[in-house]
């Protein structure tokens, strides 16, 4: 059954792929940094396989294996950070992303739908507030409040981690 | 000359006697100022007392106003900032922007822990047993609740509002009421430990009132047997003197009635035509005579009395030689011991340097010491003079003695004899005539001259008085410089 509100949705994910590209990528390419995924601090958790990322940051997955609820932490559309994700991670567009949350929240096979915060401090301090939530940060913005998550073992400071961004440009 | 047997010896006793009689007229001259003086002291330590109680006063008010203020503020931020984390988590609840809420709980945050800091504080500060107990049943309570709040604040930013809001009735709520009582409890506390430090502050001005009133009451106790033995010594001090007087009086006039009376019974003898014959005359005149100089050795005595003890008598200070003045002395005396069959038995040492002094008053002074040897010595009918040079090398002095063999003085009587108009038991009992002056006037007239009367005697072998005068060493001038010098002492 096809309710009103997911057609509306689906009508505005359609209308994302006729967006321009952002402008991050049009720049000259800048040296890369790892990505830090990070959880909260009472999370056990300690180490991600990309694949098993790549499923939590899909919506796939819905609960840590400590029985706490995933949830996910992004930043707003057109952020370096978000885009680093999609391309590494999720290995989506924006629009196929939404595309894909909507479809899946309207099939079930979307368990999870992320929130969406503003700035870096925001998710740093949503993931320390929520027992099972997840996001991303650079890492000059990670700090004691959340912990970093290996990802195939590997810290964002290691040169085999995969998820790597551009560093922010000096302003 | 014969050695006298050892006497029983009263050295100093006439020294003493003349420095407490001055210590006495010093203080009842200037009573008044040292009782003000007293008066002012003990004052100035009722001050002191209540100034130092108003200042504990004063601080322990200060304290307490400034416990009361920190309490009061401290108590009040804590139930503001327990109410803020709270609020804040409840503003949580009224949103679905995850920004908005990451805020809110941020303020959440913020104000637990400012909460979490003033427990310890208040923890840190508890000093009464039932102060600990209740900061930590407050501190566990808090974190009971933190603990909640944090799975509200988690649940919400979910984004599971129903979650939240029901974990926050069944485990927040309660846990937050239990905060709010132990945040009562803990101002009801500070009230009865308020109340407490104002009923000792009360308390201390009681003792500040009691302390005061006891030093008051002990200060006017005080002041009035001051006042009391002033009064008693004062009028103790004016009925003797006026016993004095009394004696004085009535010993002059017993002194001037007889030799008034044989005066009078000679003229009229004369006048009524009784005495006739040269012979009967010249018995007449001779009587008369001798009558006429006692009366007016009398008079003498009591003008020269006068005029020593109003400080007022000038002398003509002089260097003399010893043998001048014990010589000019025993002329003096010369017919009273002639006629009283005594014998004088001078005995100067050789090379006695000069003193400085007035002849007259010197000399004056042995003639009193001689005459009352010569009242008081009848039994052995002897009066030795000796003069020598005594003392340290600083402080030579020239001792004048003069000795004699008579009844001796009893010891309890040795205090008094300098004092003016004092006649001896044994004097008035003897029916020794006498104005109680002689030795009061040899007094007065050693100190005029810088020096002083000593005596020693033992009762039935009899007394020794010394005259001490000192010796000044720069008595190498011509006389008439030294002449010159005119004291008034």
């Amino acid at each position: 059954m096809i309710r009103y509100p997911a057609i509306i949705g689906v009508i505005l994910a359609t209308a994302t792929l006729i967006e321009p590209l952002p402008e991050s990528r049009v720049q000259a390419a800048r040296p890369k940094e790892g990505l830090a995924i990070v959880v909260n601090r009472d999370n056990p958790i300690e180490n991600l396989s990309i694949a098993e990322l790549r499923t939590i940051f899909l919506g796939e997955r819905s609960h840590w294996p400590n029985g706490r609820r995933i949830t996910l932490v992004m930043m707003e559309p057109g952020q370096p950070e978000r885009n680093a994700v999609l391309q590494d991670v999720c290995r989506l567009s924006e629009s196929d992303l939404r595309r894909r949350y909507l479809q899946g929240l309207l099939t079930g096979e979307v368990l999870v739908s992320p929130k969406t915060l503003a700035s870096p401090v925001g998710v740093r301090k949503f993931v320390f507030n929520v027992p099972g939530a997840i996001g991303y940060l650079r890492p000059e913005d990670v700090d004691d409040s959340v912990k970093v998550v290996r990802i195939d073992g590997h810290l964002p400071a290691d040169l085999e981690y995969p998820l790597k961004i551009e560093e922010r440009s000096e302003r | 000359m014969s050695e006298r047997p050892q006497l029983t010896t009263h050295e100093g006793v006439a020294t003493f006697a003349p420095r407490v009689g001055r210590s006495a007229a010093f203080f009842t001259r200037y009573s008044s100022a040292i009782f003000l003086v007293l008066l002012i002291g003990l004052e100035a330590g009722v001050v002191r007392f209540v100034i130092r109680d108003v200042r504990s006063a004063n601080n322990e008010v200060q304290r307490m106003y400034a416990s009361s203020v920190l309490g009061l503020h401290r108590i009040g931020s804590l139930q503001y900032d327990a109410q803020e984390t709270r609020r804040s988590t409840l503003y949580a609840l009224t949103t679905n922007d995850s920004n908005l809420q990451v805020i809110y709980a941020d303020q959440s945050r913020e104000a637990d822990a400012r909460v979490t800091a003033g427990i310890a504080e208040y923890l840190q500060q508890a000093q009464l047993p039932q102060e600990i107990e209740l900061a930590h049943r407050l501190e566990q309570d808090w974190k009971a609740y933190l603990a909640a709040r944090n799975e509200v604040l988690g649940t919400i930013l979910e984004g599971s509002v129903k979650e939240a809001v029901a974990y926050d009735l069944a485990q927040g709520v309660p846990l937050f009421d239990r905060v709010r009582s132990d945040l009562e409890e803990t101002e009801r506390l500070y009230d009865e430990q308020a109340s407490q430090r104002l009923a000792n502050v009360a308390a201390l001005a009681n003792k500040t009132v009691t302390r005061l009133l006891t030093v008051l009451v002990v200060t006017v106790l005080v002041a009035g047997v001051f006042v009391w033995v002033l009064q008693k010594d004062k009028m103790a001090s004016t009925m003797q003197m006026a016993k004095m007087q009394m004696d004085f009086a009535a010993s002059v006039s017993h002194e001037l009635r007889t030799p008034l009376a044989v005066l009078c019974s000679a003229v009229d003898n004369i006048a009524d035509g009784v005495v006739s014959g040269k012979e009967q005359l010249a018995k007449y005149g001779a009587v008369i005579r001798h009558q006429s100089r006692q009366i007016n050795g009398l008079v003498n005595q009591v003008i020269l009395f006068v005029s020593t003890q109003d400080g007022k008598g000038r002398y003509l200070l002089e260097p003399l030689a010893v043998s001048q003045i014990v010589e000019a002395a025993a002329m003096g005396t010369a017919e009273l011991i002639r006629k009283a069959g005594f014998t004088l038995e001078q005995n100067i040492n050789p090379g006695l340097p000069r003193i400085l002094g007035d002849l007259t008053a010197l000399s004056q002074c042995l003639q009193n010491l001689i005459t009352n040897a010569l009242k008081y010595g009848d039994q052995g009918r002897w009066i030795g003079i000796r003069a020598s040079e005594e003392g340290p090398k600083d402080h030579r002095e020239i001792r004048i003695s003069v000795q004699d063999r008579g009844k001796g003085i009893d010891r309890s009587e040795l205090h008094h004899i300098f004092e003016p108009f004092y006649r001896a038991k044994a004097a008035v009992s003897g029916q020794i005539h006498g104005t109680g002056l002689g030795l009061t006037i040899a007094k007065s007239l050693a100190e005029a001259m810088g020096g002083r009367i000593s005596v020693t005697s033992e009762p039935g072998v009899g007394s020794t008085f010394t005259l001490h005068l000192p010796v000044t060493e720069e008595l190498g001038q011509s006389k008439d410089t030294v002449g010159r010098i005119v004291a008034q002492l």
